[in-house]
């Protein structure tokens, strides 16, 4: 099996583009052995025999429903080319609009529907024009098979989009008219394969042959290169492109025979097929796209109320204390300025503050052990995506301080282990220290996350910012519970990333960032210690 | 300023003890009588309702919160002014809507000064009332 070529990252998100499930094969065989049996029941099979009456109106019913199957089908395909810009899509786009366009001439001069011997040409037109699109199709395809493995560089398109599609239409245009002129105009130089209005001369299978193995063709070269739902659906077409011609001249060569309208029927089926697959792709990624923003809300709902939870336990276990030592301290002020202090009540009260301060401390202890509690739930996770959510989930704080955001994800880190929510919690914490700093400062106003590999097993990431910077005074106290230099901030935000980060092996510190600001970095364990010395 | 009232008899209902002990010795500094339970059931049982002049309660409390303390209180003497302290602001928003305006709550930590003048207003307040003859359709 040769060697496939990369996907490319968008590539992954269209469905036609993902290998077939065991349903769809399954299905795809199911429709190809439905389809030889009608062949064999037709050519040899009861069904040989049965005369069918010659309902004119039936074509161009059947001409309408194929253009339009064909049409929408290359309109999908188009938009398809104009999101990911491959030239294997473009071509098999034009393919779809090249069978619609061939319609029209083929509609026009057959025989009986709008003119007794059609609209112009003569009675060969229909039959080459035919030919003509049955050998063309698979050529369009077999230029996808061809162009869809190309490597990246190769493969996509440079120019706008516009000017692709713009050019591919032109150009299926002037080939259907060409060979409408040649199988119109010249039709009384090309060779004999009809011998009236409904019966088909000896020679058409000697040109048919030929056709029907241009499909053939297609179908090995797809076979081959076979990787997607859309290879698996086109294989199908091109074998019920390679059975019409068989079908079309056994048992009976002639029009309105119980093959003819099986080879009609067959080609309303293969028109529709890849419409069927592109549509059920756009429903797939509805759903998926409906999924993917109800979960992500759903976690950033939970992400917050985690975050807002602890933050309100936590609030409310420290304000217990803190409630204590303020009315110890005004009762104590009271007993003090009176005109007789009393010294004993007084001294209870600081006795009280005393340890009403030591509990509050106790309690940020504490939080420490409940936070290595919650570590049961660790799983090995991607620190580039943690950190992609985060800035997402900062992104309206970064946009109103009008931060720049560098993210500097190394691609190769190993997964990390660890417990996401409290990780992004650290994360979360570091950027808003970061947005705090520098909220009051100049442009520019930079904030650029880096994640690298560390020693030989950890990973460290750095959040680096342009603001404030950490005083010289403050720096051995910034880890500290109940240190804070935000007007409104209890403090309790780094001494808590600290424990979550040493509760996870890892350590967390800061440096000055140059010329201003400050670059806090942790470390966390790698989950495969040897993947990481990279 | 007028001379605040002869000291009251107030009791002091909160779950954790240092808050407890902290409003004694605030209520005391203020020459109060203070009397100091440990939960709502505590100070109902206690008998001690007939002789307060004022209740300060935690809301958020194990068994019977502050909420319902009030309202039983309300119900054996409307008369008796209840201030109510809370560590959660939110709960707020579950006090019966009728009797919103008629409690005053504060907010831990709290300025002891401010308590205390509450309790003496309110105490006033209450008393005035009880001297005063019966409002109708009160």
């Amino acid at each position: 099996m040769r060697e496939i070529a990369a996907i490319v990252p968008e590539e992954q998100f269209v469905l036609s583009n993902l290998s077939p499930g065991p349903t769809q094969k399954r299905l795809a065989l199911a429709v190809v052995l439905c389809i030889l049996a009608v062949f064999v029941l037709i050519t040899a099979g009861p069904l040989s025999g049965v005369r069918l009456g010659q309902v004119y109106a039936f074509v161009p019913a059947y001409a309408m429903a194929m253009f339009v199957c064909d049409s929408i089908t290359a309109i999908l395909l188009f938009s398809q080319f104009s999101i990911l810009r491959s030239h294997a899509n473009l071509v098999i786009a034009s393919g779809y609009l090249f069978t619609a366009l061939t319609l029209i001439p083929w509609i026009l001069v057959f025989p009986g529907v709008f003119a007794p011997t059609g609209l112009m040409g003569g009675m060969q037109s229909t039959s080459w024009l035919y030919f003509f699109q049955h050998a063309g199709f698979p050529l369009f395809v077999i230029g996808y098979a061809l162009l869809k493995d190309a490597p990246p560089s190769k493969r996509f398109w440079k120019g706008t989009t516009r000017a692709a599609i713009t050019l591919s239409v032109v150009s299926t245009a002037a080939l259907v008219l060409t060979a409408s002129f040649i199988c119109i105009a010249g039709e009384a130089l090309l060779p004999r394969v009809v011998l009236d209005s409904l019966h088909l001369s000896p020679l058409w299978p000697y040109v048919g042959a030929p056709v029907a193995l241009s499909s053939v063709a297609a179908l090995v070269l797809l076979w081959i290169r076979r990787r997607s739902v859309l290879d698996l659906w086109l294989m199908v077409v091109m074998f019920l492109f390679s059975i019409e011609i068989p079908l079309s001249y056994y048992p009976d060569p002639e029009r309105f025979s119980v093959g003819w309208y099986a080879v009609r029927v067959i080609g309303v089926i293969s028109s529709s097929l890849v419409l069927i697959v592109l549509l059920y792709e756009i429903e797939a990624l509805y759903a998926r796209l409906l999924g993917a923003v109800l979960g992500q809300r759903r976690e950033r709902e939970a992400r917050l109320m985690t975050g807002d939870a602890v933050a309100a336990s936590i609030a409310h276990e420290v304000r217990q204390p803190l409630t204590a030592m303020v009315t110890s301290a005004d009762a104590g002020f009271r007993f003090l300025d009176r005109s007789t202090p009393n010294l004993d009540r007084a001294k209870e009260a600081f006795k009280l503050i005393s340890a009403d301060g030591h509990r509050a401390g106790a309690v940020v202890e504490n939080i420490r052990a409940n936070f290595r509690n919650d570590l049961r739930t660790t799983t090995s996770l991607d620190i580039n995506e943690l950190i992609r959510e985060a800035l997402a989930l900062e992104r309206t704080d970064l946009e109103k301080h009008r931060i720049r955001v560098e993210a500097e994800p190394n691609q190769r880190l190993p997964d990390v282990l660890g417990n996401p929510v409290q990780l992004q919690q650290v994360l979360l914490n570091l950027v808003t220290n970061a947005i705090y700093a520098m909220a009051g400062k100049d442009e520019p106003r930079v904030l650029c996350v880096k994640s690298e590999a560390y020693e030989a097993d950890s990973v460290v990431v750095s959040v680096a910012d342009t603001g404030t910077g950490v005083s010289p005074q403050d720096a051995d106290r910034i880890f500290n519970p109940l240190f804070t230099t935000k007007s409104d901030g209890m403090g309790m935000g780094l001494s808590i990333c600290r424990a979550i980060i040493e509760a996870h092996d890892g350590r967390l510190w800061f440096v000055p960032n140059a010329p201003q600001g400050a670059v806090f970095q942790f470390t966390l364990r790698a989950n495969n210690p040897v993947t990481a010395a990279v | 300023m007028t001379e605040p009232p002869p000291g009251a008899i107030v009791a002091v209902v909160d779950d954790d003890p240092s808050i407890q002990q902290s409003l004694e010795y605030l209520l005391e500094s203020a020459d109060h009588d203070v009397l100091a339970f440990g939960s709502a059931r505590a100070m109902l049982e206690s008998g001690c309702l007939a002789k307060i002049d004022c209740l300060i309660s935690d809301i958020d409390m194990p068994g019977m919160d502050g909420f319902d303390l009030s309202q039983a209180v309300r119900d054996a003497r409307p008369e008796v002014p209840i201030i109510l302290i809370t560590g959660h602001p939110e709960l707020l928003h579950r006090l019966p809507p009728m009797d919103a305006g008629r409690h005053v709550v504060f907010r831990k930590p709290f300025d002891g000064q401010d308590l205390l003048t509450a309790v003496e207003d309110a105490v006033r307040d209450s008393r005035l009332r009880a001297g005063a003859p019966r409002d109708n359709g009160k």
